[in-house]
């Protein structure tokens, strides 16, 4: 119960470039590309795995605007997959060729393939000189086969193309068989494709528009939104990995969360997950005491400051007494020309001034003399503690009960003010009955003879019919304060890593659920096993036996521990009674696509499954070449001329003149 | 300027689709644009189109769960519109500011634009 998961923050490696070997360079080796919205695999169809595997996507970092014109600016390299190593930091500059899980954006498209090619150490003078089999979308539209044809064949001037569904490469890879219910969860979507003896039934095919980037964000934001205080510690790629290593499907998710409504079954299941923290040392540095004392230490300089500047002062008006008294002595002399010239310098206009002047002068310097007389013995400063100030006792079973004493009033006086809150806000608005005792009160008021007064307490009934702050309520509020700091003082303090702790409790349950109902998102479309019954009904009986006994998962997403018993229970739920069904899981969900791929490419029918460059010039971009794992190929028909709507010529317009009578 | 730096490789002659930086860009259609000029098309009966395999509505009552927990919800707060499970929930919603309550209803797709 007590152990933390730690995040591991997965970096990737940026990947090398493989060696152009003769035999691939010469052999015409077909490439094998698993073009996913998630990841893209690349390799050679002679070897075993694929030799590139990077996450889909571009981070085009923003041009420097500020520089000036005249140094030319520096435009940062554009990363690309395994570039981009801190993914966190381009997070709002990335960049996906895929719209949902359709190539559209073919610009990042061409970047990707200039990295697939680069890495793969091609030397080849303008062109790729070799037969490529790429994976596109179930039912993809020909507008994005047209422009991927576009790229490969004018672009790369590769010699021919074949495109192919990852999941039915997959499904073949696995060899279960000829018939069986494809259901492949991918990044963004998930697909239920009906396979019967060899046929893609593609007519009874369904997709549901949501996947695992879906279910990301869902997780991310539940998150963000459950830790306000962590919004930027949350990132994408550490909910990826919560989700990939914490994340399950549970048999039946009503019973499961109604087992976490159990305080006991909460604590000893929740998921704690530590976030990276830093050490708060700023304030742990500095006790109360020490603050304390740095405070007396101010004001003690400030004290000697005043002081120092008193006694300058007291030195100036002395000085300036004496020459005040040195000239009252002159015309005391009888000196009157001398005395005319002194008080000329003094700016002095007369004897009386003169006089005058001397009182002020004396006068500021005996205030001073007193001040200087004051300051010199202050008087003991007394610790400003209020009286009321909570002193905890010093033996620590006391301590506790204090402790939990003083919480407990804490809490009470809160609810106290949050009960007069609410009483208050129902008195505001009309029909409730805490407004309903308030007009009572004030019609008996009303009625009240001359005995109202009679008693203090009498007037207490304003304190409870009046709309505005309880002025009892101040009481409360000092005491408030006052408890609060002295827990705030006294509490135990938690060790900062508690507070950068995610509790995971439902959510990791939650977020994988989506696939089932995606209603929790307000996502209309049914979920994965209502969609599944749906597309059984379309099917006989017999073939719906041969569907429901080879129920096949694949794509990255059917990794989710539990997924395959959750299916297996709404299969037993939804066919008949006692008949049968099975589920297979692809040995490898994320990169059989590319292996059934690989196993194509070297097969020997291949060559009559390409589209070559010659088919690519007569037949138009989106022309398909068939087979047995490929999507079917619908020419695109010309668009419909509507000639009802088209502008007619001048001498057909019937000009209708309106009378408006007035 | 920067066309320059671009990188060039030895397998392919031009570039088919990259504009070099500070040219004009092409606009790449959205799959939903794809999709509406394929609608727009007279295709043949039996054809199976991106479209047309659409998962259906969910015809099952949609189960209400508690916006914080994740627990069965029975109640919803009239003022927030947030479901919850229990009285002690009921308390923390109603001390939600309104940006928390306003996430919870957008990944939740209730919030609506109108009140």
């Amino acid at each position: 119960m007590e152990d933390v998961l730690v995040l591991k923050d997965y970096k990737t490696v940026p990947d090398i470039v493989h060696e152009y070997e003769p035999t691939v360079k010469f052999g015409h080796i077909p490439l094998v590309i698993d073009n996913g919205s998630y990841q893209c695999r690349v390799g050679w169809s002679i070897n075993d795995e694929p030799h590139l595997i990077f996450k889909n996507l571009i981070a085009r970092p923003r041009k420097d605007r500020c520089k000036k014109d005249s140094e030319p600016p520096v435009t940062p390299p554009i990363q690309i997959g395994n570039d981009i190593i801190n993914i966190e930091a381009v997070r709002f500059q990335l960049k996906t060729q895929f719209d949902k899980n359709v190539v559209t954006h073919f610009e990042v498209q061409e970047l990707v393939c200039d990295y697939i090619f680069s890495h793969l150490g091609l030397d080849s003078e303008g062109c790729v000189p070799h037969p490529i089999v790429m994976t596109e979308a179930f039912v993809a539209p020909n507008y994005s086969r047209q422009l991927m044809s576009e790229l490969l064949f004018e672009g790369y001037g590769v010699p021919a193309v074949s495109y192919g569904i990852d999941s039915l490469f997959s499904f073949y890879r696995n060899q279960i068989g000829d018939s069986g219910l494809i259901i492949n969860l991918g990044y963004h979507t998930i697909h239920i494709i009906p396979v019967i003896r060899g046929n893609v039934i593609a007519e009874h095919a369904r997709r549901i528009n949501l996947g695992g980037s879906e279910i990301i964000c869902y997780l991310h934001k539940l998150l963000q939104l459950k830790y306000p205080v962590h919004v930027n510690a949350i990132t994408m790629s550490r909910i990826e990995e919560i989700l990939h290593e914490h994340c399950s499907i549970v048999l039946d998710y009503q019973e499961e969360i109604k087992k976490w409504a159990n305080a006991d079954y909460y604590d000893g299941h929740v998921k704690r997950i530590q976030l990276p923290y830093v050490q708060n040392t700023s304030s742990s540095a500095l006790t109360a005491e020490q603050q304390k004392e740095r405070k007396k230490e101010m004001a003690r300089r400030l004290l000697e400051i005043n002081a120092r500047k008193r006694e300058e002062r007291l030195a100036e008006d002395e000085e300036q007494m004496n020459q005040l008294l040195a000239i009252q002595d002159l015309i005391e002399d009888g000196d009157t020309q001398e005395f005319e010239e002194a008080i000329k310098t003094f700016e002095i206009k007369s004897y009386a001034d003169l006089q005058r002047q001397i009182a002020n002068v004396n006068m500021r310097i005996e205030k001073n003399k007193q001040r200087i007389a004051a300051a010199a013995n202050p008087e003991e400063v007394v610790e400003p503690r209020p009286s009321g100030r909570m002193q905890p006792p010093q033996d620590p079973v006391a301590f506790q009960t204090w402790l939990t004493e003083t919480r407990a009033k804490y809490s009470e006086i809160l609810s106290r003010r949050e009960a007069r809150r609410a009483r208050r806000a129902a008195m505001v608005r009309r029909r409730t009955a805490a407004a309903a005792e308030r007009m009572r009160v004030i019609s008996r008021l009303a009625a009240a003879g001359d005995e109202f007064g009679n008693q203090d307490s009498d007037w207490d009934v304003y304190k409870s019919i009046s709309r505005d702050a309880d002025s009892d309520s101040d009481a409360d509020g000092e005491r408030i304060v006052e408890l609060e700091e002295a827990l705030r003082e006294y509490e135990p303090q938690m060790p900062s890593s508690m507070h950068h702790q995610l509790h995971l409790a439902i959510e990791p349950y939650r977020a994988p659920e989506l696939i089932f109902q995606p209603s929790m998102m307000g996502n209309l479309e049914a979920g994965l096993a209502e969609t599944m019954e749906y597309v059984f009904k379309h099917f006989n009986a017999e073939d719906q036996l041969l569907l429901a006994n080879n129920v096949f998962l694949t794509g990255g997403c059917s990794q989710f521990p539990g997924l395959k018993e959750r299916l297996e229970r709404e299969l037993l739920e939804m066919r008949p009674f006692q008949s049968t069904h099975k589920v297979v899981t692809a040995s490898d969900p994320s990169l059989d696509a590319w292996h059934g791929a690989r196993d194509f490419a070297s097969g020997n029918d291949f060559e009559n499954c390409c589209i070559t460059k010659e088919n690519y010039y007569e037949m138009g971009g989106e022309y398909l070449k068939e087979h047995h794992v490929s999507n079917r190929y619908y020419r695109s028909p010309a668009p419909i001329v509507d000639n009802t709507l088209a502008p007619a010529g001048d001498a057909n317009v019937v000009k209708e003149e309106i009378v408006v009578d007035c | 300027m920067t066309g320059d730096l671009e990188k060039t490789y030895c397998f392919k002659s031009e570039n088919k689709f990259i504009v070099k930086s500070g040219c004009k860009k092409r606009m790449w259609r959205s799959l939903k644009q794809i999709l509406a000029a394929d609608r727009a098309l007279p295709w043949p009966d039996d054809a199976v189109l991106y479209y047309s395999i659409n998962a259906p509505p969910t015809f099952k009552p949609t189960k209400k769960y508690s916006d914080i927990s994740g627990l069965p919800a029975p109640y919803m707060d009239r003022h927030s519109k947030l479901y919850y499970s229990n009285a002690e929930e009921f308390a923390t919603v109603r001390n939600l500011p309104m940006d928390i309550t306003a996430g919870y209803l957008q990944l939740r797709g209730a919030s609506t634009i109108v009140g």
